[in-house]
């Protein structure tokens, strides 16, 4: 395998797992985020 | 335009309405502007980190970077993609905290803050004419017409429409989390799709062997010129208004320093993933896998539909539409507030509510997406006007924010304003004259103005304009007098 074949599949992980991780986080701060946006009406 | 399985469109419709959906349940009475506005500054890292990326890459990025790796090869990352990572880096580390310290809430702001009214409401015009949703629309109009056969003008309407719906109902809230669900389909459609691109033209080998070798030299043939050029696209992340507003909004510098430093691995994959399958491609182009005479920024979509089985393809396809709606939101609302905030509030009604700012931000976005409308059925060469749109926050805006930002001594009104009326108003008359009086040559894909022997490229122009701003910024510091607190 070529390096750029390897840093190809590097870059492949790390935008789709990386992505995917970040995003797992997001969903556990949502609960909290939420808390946040809920305002008595004005 | 290319035809889907009936899957594919199912997928897509099921995402258009979940965008709605999102936008919808977040409708309801924000108690302040700041909550509107800013999500009442309490986004994390991992949300700063989705809405940073998402907001950040658009359309442009995809098909500009593909249409670039497509003629040249690895160079599109190496010298156009790469050089604006230290960008981040900057912004991360010298920019945020400054920024954060502060009780900003709009990059005009800034500018009123050190140099005075008049600076800001330079600063907020020049601010809404960059964030004027005109090429967002126009990709929109594309997208709708290859996706699902519509004409231009239904798509922008349908799918722009849909972004403004939900960007009007749930404000930065609506916008934050609609990205961090657009940032994930982005990303992982796009992954996904690098092995059914390499099995369809024969694996990486296979590519290293058809493409030439100078596809695989990492600045190509590039002028060092061009390289300065396109490294100093990056500078507008200094004065972005969109990062602006995520610094802004988040719970603290630390936050926003993370997200940062973590999403320049994400932008980097993202950008060399583009620029392989823009390469795989070209070589499926050569092996006669798609038409040979596929047009370059056409070529990622196009051999995507051959690769992707059916499902597959369709999410693709909303990943691409997640890719520019995910911008056209924050654009619009960052011109909103540009209108609410930062002029009606301090030239018209200084002791505005919030529920008022709500409204008048509301008109602000309605009125941006109509002016970027007009402006993506209006202009043949829509690269032109990005040209354009993207030069006059960087003539008009980086050196007085900066000097404020790193220079207290020199907060001189006349300075804040000489700097960023002279770089607005050169930008405007120099760009408006090079597409009147120059022609656009499609080979070099920009406007070009023969004076002599001499060419002057549209792209040029910013030597000019941000020089000229410099020096009204200059001459304020030393015929202006102090600002008065």
């Amino acid at each position: 395998m070529s390096g750029w074949e390897i840093f190809t599949w590097i870059s492949v992980i790390i935008l789709g797992f990386g992505s995917i991780i970040v995003f797992i986080l997001f969903l556990k701060d949502v609960p909290e985020l939420l808390k946040k946006s809920e305002k008595e009406p004005s | 335009m290319y035809s889907l399985a009936t899957i594919d469109y199912i997928i897509i419709v099921i995402y258009l309405f979940m965008m709605v959906g999102v936008g919808i349940w977040f409708s309801k009475r924000h108690s302040n502007f700041d909550d509107y506005f800013l999500a009442g500054r309490s986004l994390t890292t991992p949300i700063l980190i989705t809405t940073l990326i998402s907001t950040y890459y658009g359309i442009d990025v995809l098909f500009g970077d593909s249409q670039l790796a497509f003629t040249d090869g690895v160079v599109a990352w190496f010298g156009y993609a790469r050089p604006t990572y230290a960008f981040f880096l900057i912004a991360a580390f010298l920019l945020a905290n400054r920024l954060k310290k502060e009780d900003f809430r709009s990059l005009p702001e800034i500018l009123d803050k050190y140099y005075g009214k008049k600076a800001r409401y330079i600063g907020a015009l020049a601010s809404f004419i960059y964030s004027l949703p005109a090429l967002s629309l126009y990709g929109f109009g594309m997208l709708g017409n290859v996706i699902m056969g519509w004409p231009p003008f239904v798509g922008m309407l349908i799918l722009g429409g849909i972004a403004l719906v939900y960007t009007l109902t749930g404000g930065f809230w609506a916008v934050a989390l609609t990205d961090s669900i657009q940032f994930v389909m982005m990303c992982v459609v796009l992954a996904i799709a690098v092995p059914f691109a390499f099995n369809i033209i024969g694996g990486f080998d296979t590519m290293i062997e058809v493409l030439p070798i100078a596809y695989f030299e990492s600045m190509g043939d590039l002028s060092i010129w061009l390289i300065i050029i396109y490294a100093s696209t990056g500078l507008t992340i200094l004065v972005e208004p969109t990062f602006y507003q995520r610094i802004f909004a988040a719970k603290s510098y630390k936050n926003v320093r993370n997200a940062l430093v973590i999403g320049i691995f994400i932008w980097g994959s993202y950008d060399w993933v583009v620029t392989i399958l823009a390469m795989a491609a070209k070589a499926g182009a050569i092996q006669g896998i798609i038409q040979a005479n596929v047009a370059p920024d056409a070529s990622l979509l196009t051999i995507m539909v051959v690769a992707l089985p059916a499902g597959v393809l369709g999410l693709f396809m909303a990943g691409v539409l997640s890719t520019e709606m995910s911008t056209l939101d924050s654009y619009c609302l960052v011109a909103g507030g540009n209108v609410a905030y930062d002029f009606y509030k301090p030239a018209l009604k200084p002791d505005a509510g919030d529920d008022e700012l709500i409204q008048k931000t509301r008109w602000g976005v309605g009125l941006s997406w109509i002016l970027g409308f007009i402006m993506a059925i209006s202009f043949d060469q829509m690269l032109g006007l990005w040209v354009f749109m993207a030069s006059i926050l960087i003539s008009s805006v980086l050196v007085p924010i900066l000097g404020g930002l790193f220079f207290p001594k020199f907060h001189k009104p006349l300075a804040g304003q000489l700097s960023a009326g002279l770089g607005l108003a050169s930008t405007i008359i120099l760009n408006m004259y090079i597409m009147i009086q120059g022609t656009f040559v499609v080979a070099e894909e920009t406007y070009v103005l023969h004076m002599g022997s001499l060419e002057i490229f549209q792209e040029y122009l910013m030597y000019l304009t941000v020089p000229i701003s410099f020096m009204g910024y200059m001459l304020g510091i030393i015929f202006g007098k102090e600002k008065r607190s």
